[in-house]
């Protein structure tokens, strides 16, 4: 075999796509996780619709859709990309994958590219039926396109985000099984603390955290107070004061930029260094 | 150029570097041919073999393919290697044909011909349907269907660790055909603990023990130096223990197997070995006289004997 009729990065690229994006859809856990998206997106809509309000507008409505996709955004990525790289180590994909002639920076990007095509079918499965509904009440010239286009870009920018925390937690471990599971404890669970007791309790600006930039979704639908306090009594002359925080439109999307940019660098390093020890 | 060569490759594990797995390991071959890497488990044989494939990096040393250092370019370096190390897994959503057409893309090459090539591979390994996801298969099929992914697209070197490990004997069968036909015009490097396999198989092998190199020779002359020293006689008919007593100095033990197959240990010499034949036919019609082990395995023994100043150490995941 002639040494220089090796395919391009790029051929190679669109081959470890195809064949990851194949991967993916065939497994349980996709085919799961759409099931799950669709169960509580038709769900949210038949509720919010049964208990329609002529005074809510389209955009309030839609909001109550987008403002969610921070926690469904972060178990989506991390189902998706939690044993993306560590399933090359864990399991004995790696030695089928790694000893081929392919850089591991190109498998790594063909399998992301992957992921986010599969996460973002799952986030438009999970807008698409709160926007029919949308439609059928206010009508289509009702709903704020602009603002939902917007919406919808930021959430496509939040599932890069959440996708190359993921990699890099995936990257991290050896096992599959212990790296999806720790990937969705730390950025289910682990953000979700942060932003409670670095946000809500002590009152600073959560702005390190991938969930707190992740509410910037639904803000282009309704726009929120950067922060407010709230103040409530709690009994014997006690308040209990609280901070409720909200990126700035440009914040959140600079923060989500950062976590997509550095934590996919990281990834491919860990797993450019990475040996096949086991 | 077909070629592989390492060169002081040395391989250490642990945060401080305290398991030495590769002692400054070299050796080199070029053109066709079939290698049998040998030793104990936790030789180094799967180490280096990561180490060719860029599995591992070295802690010292370089590896090349066709001349190519595999750290520093890997994908020129696997351009023409085809590899089974370990125990590879397909994506177990994708179909054997799906698997076998990925590694194809990756390694390029005429894309019309695929379908061929792979209908190819299935009648030669005998793969189990090309519509089967490869999650399903068994141990077995998914070992061919590794086997053909590496072979696709026809790479001039072949490295496998251990490839008829969980084979059943047909299997194994066919895996050794298909290695010894491929080795007139691919160079192999194979790994095994089966010496009957790497007998049948290799032109040449590598002895290796605790990291270091032990020995390098072509199989016969690695058989004439280490010839058994023991042979297994058939008589036509039971006979009696007392009747080998004519041996006399010839053997210095005589171990029954049944009432007609009977061990004879001796002093290893061809001379010895002959008149001991003769004087068998003597006593009783002769069936089958063989030496009680391959030369291979009484090399691989006494090799780790006096490596390890006993016998070989108990075996350890590697």
């Amino acid at each position: 075999m002639d040494v220089h009729r090796v395919p391009s990065d790029f051929a190679q690229w669109w081959t470890a796509f195809l064949r990851q994006w194949k991967f993916y859809i065939r497994t349980s856990r996709f085919l799961g996780l759409l099931v799950f998206v669709l169960i509580v997106t038709v769900a949210f809509t038949g509720v919010t619709l049964y208990l329609h309000d002529s005074g809510t507008s389209a955009a309030d409505y839609l909001y109550g859709a987008a403002g969610e996709i921070g926690i469904f955004g972060i178990i989506i990525g991390a189902f998706i990309g939690g044993d993306a790289i560590a399933m090359d180590f864990g399991s004995g994909t790696g030695y089928f994958m790694l000893v081929l002639p392919v850089k591991r920076l190109v498998i790594l990007l063909g399998r992301y590219a992957a992921a986010f095509v599969a996460t973002l079918v799952l986030i438009v499965v999970y807008l698409v039926v709160p926007l029919l509904g949308g439609i059928y009440f206010w009508g289509v010239t009702g709903i704020p396109w602009v603002d939902l286009g917007e919406s919808f870009l930021l959430a496509a920018l939040y599932g890069l985000a959440v996708l190359s925390t993921a990699f890099f937690f995936s990257a991290l471990f050896r096992s599959t099984a212990v790296s999806m599971v720790a990937t969705i404890l730390i950025l289910f669970l682990g953000f979700l603390i942060i932003d409670s007791v670095v946000g809500t309790s002590l009152g600073y600006e959560p702005w390190f955290s991938l969930l707190y930039a992740g509410s910037v979704v639904g803000l282009p639908l309704v726009g929120q107070a950067h922060h407010t306090v709230q103040h409530t009594a709690i009994g014997a002359g006690r308040t209990l004061t609280t901070h409720l925080w909200y990126p700035y439109v440009w914040e959140g999307t600079l923060i989500l930029l950062a976590y997509f940019v550095i934590f996919l660098v990281l990834s491919a390093v860990v797993y450019q260094y990475k040996e096949s020890k086991g | 150029m077909v070629r592989i060569e390492v060169e002081g490759l040395t391989k250490r594990y642990g945060y401080t570097g305290s398991a030495l797995a590769l002692d400054s390991v070299s050796f080199e071959y070029d053109g066709a041919g079939a290698i049998g890497y040998l030793g104990p488990n936790g030789a180094g044989k799967t180490t280096t073999l990561k180490i060719l494939t860029g599995l591992l990096r070295p802690t010292a040393g370089v590896a090349r393919i066709d001349g190519i250092d595999v750290r520093e370019h890997p994908k020129r370096a696997l351009a023409n290697v085809g590899a089974v190390i370990e125990t590879p897994e397909p994506y177990p959503s994708l179909t054997v044909s799906e698997s076998i057409e990925m590694v194809s893309e990756f390694r390029g090459g005429p894309i019309p011909n695929i379908a061929q090539e792979i209908g190819g591979l299935h009648e030669k390994l005998d793969l189990p349907p090309l519509d089967q996801r490869t999650g399903r298969l068994s141990k077995g099929q998914r070992q061919r269907v590794v086997i053909a992914a590496a072979l696709v697209r026809n790479p001039s070197v072949i490295i496998l660790d251990e490839p008829t490990n969980g084979l059943d004997p047909k299997e194994r069968i066919l895996i050794r055909n298909l290695l010894q036909e491929l080795k007139k015009d691919h160079l192999i490097l194979m790994s095994s603990h089966l010496m009957q396999e790497v007998t049948e198989i290799c032109d040449q092998v590598i002895f290796i023990n605790q990291g270091k190199l032990l020995l390098r020779d072509t199989v016969e002359n690695v058989a004439a130096r280490f010839q058994s020293r023991a042979v297994d006689v058939e008589f036509a008919d039971s006979l009696p223990l007392d009747r080998l007593s004519k041996l006399g100095a010839l053997v210095r033990t005589v171990t029954p197997l049944s009432d007609r197959r009977y061990r004879l240990a001796f002093d290893g010499t061809m001379a010895t070995r002959a008149r001991i034949l003769s004087e068998c036919v003597e006593i009783a019609p002769v069936v089958t006289y063989e030496s009680a082990s391959l030369a291979l395995e009484d090399a691989y023994l006494s090799l780790m004997q006096a490596n390890n100043g006993g016998l070989p150490p108990p075996p350890r995941a590697s």
